[in-house]
């Protein structure tokens, strides 16, 4: 079984991102940039799925400018056995995402695709869905636990306030919560060997997919700064503030 | 000609950051400090599953056999993360001088150990009075008049000798050489001691770089946020220049350790005093920062409270290792002044490579 899995360069976490001056998004100059840590999550998982003999390859698939190519490394030298960069430099959608991984899927014929259950950046909480839709086949997001049993696998999934354990049938879609696993540090042998792991390279137009936008960006702007506290003399100014100003009691 | 990094010198080192980012937090400094701890083993084994320790050991007992240029990059992070565990005195010191003497059976069994991390090897060279981290050490690789004794920690007595930097864990070893224990003889020990005392220098010279580097980080973010008057301390001239200062310093410094680290194996008195040159530039880099950086804190930057004494502490400890500021300023002199050197412009680059091609 091929596991397809969907890594995304984002900015760093680490990073404090600062929105642009006018307003029209975040900005990225001399910002370190990183793969999308769900994401990360989601290569570790396949590589743990070859180790264990469930899969046979992993290929990972990142869509971006030619530096995205430097996230499909990091994933190569997780494990990963071969890349596949689209290269576009326009801002690429959700779905317009999803219809780029679903002609991956069309020429690859993955067993499981996995994508992170969100990017850092946007938070859209959408490609892994639309995929599934637009592939056909089910899907089982915000994994928290996946079990390969042949055709199926079943997936223990988080939800508010619990977890729930669903059965699925592969192919499908996969995508992956925090607590799926700890991902791994690159060794320093599959950092030598990750050099020659092939990438190959597409674009949007040689898979005949319309990446246009379909979503407008209005504005961005910062959260707002958090006011300054003040001192209380006693518990009963604090109790009339919280009554009066805050109105929370 | 191209002087940057490739690719995975540069990934190896990011990844590194990120492991130690991640496992060596200010936060676990302290505990490790309040604890008397000089060696974390959850944070050694991670290390050894990134292949760190045998990085420079030959393929044949297991390394990677990579260069001293690879390391150096990886020596610079564990200065920027203050790491306690002997990391670059094992793999970047005592792994390649046993892989020079491969041959010896012994050695070959712990160079093999080595290799994986599973046996930690520590150097007692001349150039320094005590041993660092012999006391976590699986054996020791120890001098006696130009020889190469590879003796067990079970047989040597160890005496802590107290450190400024409660991280490096010095000993006097006391210990009685035999032909069992020899395993190199004064002609060939001599040549070993002379590259070890180079990779001592050149890896200090490198966690120096990195500790430089992390003050300046730690007191930019402390600059920003502290006001005064209204506005962030660092929006003043007496703060941004002093901080812009130390970032100068370690731009410098910065080239005089990789051209070591890319040379430290060619023979002759010019390689050697750029080793010292990178030693020298590198600790007065990091002590500037140390200094400067305490300063930008304010009355506070001395304190515990403040990262600024983690790096301060390590960069006095490294300063007089592996030869102090006199003696290498000696190597410096003597090259320039009585090697014969060729100077000026055309000799740029050692052994008359062309400047530009």
């Amino acid at each position: 079984m091929k596991v397809l899995v969907a890594v995304k360069r984002v900015v760093d976490y680490n990073v404090k991102v600062r929105v642009k001056a006018d307003g029209t998004g975040v900005d990225l100059a001399n910002v370190k940039m990183s793969m999308n840590p769900f994401d990360e999550i989601g290569v570790e998982e396949a590589v743990r799925l070859k180790e264990a003999g469930k899969a046979t390859e992993v290929i990972v698939v990142s869509i971006g400018p030619a530096q995205a190519q430097e996230t499909l490394r990091t994933a190569l030298a997780m494990g990963a056995d071969r890349g596949i960069l689209i290269k576009t430099d326009a801002e690429v959608q959700p779905l317009a995402v999803a219809k780029l991984l679903k002609a991956v899927c069309d020429a690859e014929q993955p067993g499981l695709v996995i994508t992170g259950k969100q990017a850092i950046d946007d938070d859209s909480n959408q490609t892994g869905q639309m995929l599934a839709a637009l592939w056909g086949r089910p899907q089982a997001t915000f994994a928290n636990k996946l079990f390969i049993e042949g055709d199926k696998a079943k997936v223990v999934r988080e939800i508010d306030g619990g977890l729930q354990t669903v059965e699925i049938d592969l192919p499908a879609v996969l995508t992956t919560d925090l607590r799926l696993n700890e991902p791994r540090y690159a060794s320093l042998p599959n950092i030598m060997k990750a050099k020659k792991k092939p990438i190959d390279e597409k674009t949007p137009e040689s898979l005949g997919v319309d990446i246009a936008s379909r979503l407008k960006v209005l504005k961005v702007a910062e959260p707002p700064k958090r006011v300054a506290g003040v001192k209380v003399p006693d518990v009963a100014t604090l109790v009339q503030k919280l009554k009066t100003e805050a109105g929370v009691i | 000609m191209d002087f940057s990094f490739s690719e995975e010198q540069q990934m190896v080192a990011q990844t590194v950051r990120d492991l130690l980012t991640d496992q060596c937090s200010s936060a676990d400094l302290r505990k490790m400090m309040t604890a008397g701890e000089g060696l974390d083993e959850a944070r050694w084994t991670k290390l050894c599953e990134m292949g760190l320790p045998g990085i420079m050991a030959p393929e044949e007992a297991g390394g990677l056999a990579l260069k001293d240029e690879d390391f150096v990059l990886v020596a610079e992070e564990c200065g920027r993360a203050a790491l306690p565990e002997p990391l670059v005195e094992h793999a970047g010191i005592a792994v390649p001088m046993l892989a020079a003497l491969i041959d010896n059976p012994a050695v070959r069994k712990v160079l093999e150990a080595a290799a994986t991390g599973e046996g930690r090897v520590a150097v007692g060279h001349p150039a320094n009075l005590f041993v660092d981290a012999a006391d976590t050490a699986a054996a020791l690789l120890l001098w006696h008049n130009d020889e190469v004794h590879l003796v067990s920690v079970d047989d040597v007595k160890l005496v802590r000798q107290p450190s400024i930097d409660s991280f490096r864990r010095l000993f006097r070893v006391e210990w009685m050489p035999s032909a069992k224990t020899k395993v190199a003889d004064a002609a060939k020990g001599k040549a070993l001691w002379a590259l070890a005392l180079d990779r001592g220098a050149l890896y200090a010279a490198a966690q120096c770089l990195g500790m430089g580097q992390r003050i300046v980080e730690i007191a930019v973010a402390y600059a920003k946020d502290r006001t005064q008057f209204g506005k962030a301390i660092g929006s003043y001239q007496a703060i941004k220049h002093h901080l812009a200062n130390c970032q100068v310093k370690i731009e410098y410094a910065r080239p005089a350790v990789y051209a070591a680290a890319a040379t430290i194996e060619t023979p002759g008195p010019e390689v050697r005093a750029l080793v010292s040159n990178a030693k020298l530039s590198a600790v007065e880099a990091a002590d500037f920062a140390a200094r400067t950086g305490v300063q930008v804190h304010g009355a506070m930057g001395y304190s515990w409270e403040v990262d600024v004494h983690f790096f301060l502490k390590r960069a006095l400890g490294l300063a007089g290792a592996w030869g102090d500021r006199n003696m290498h300023l000696a190597r410096v002199a003597d090259c320039v002044l009585n090697s014969g050197m060729p100077l000026g412009p055309a000799a740029t680059f050692p052994g008359g490579t062309a400047h530009a091609r």
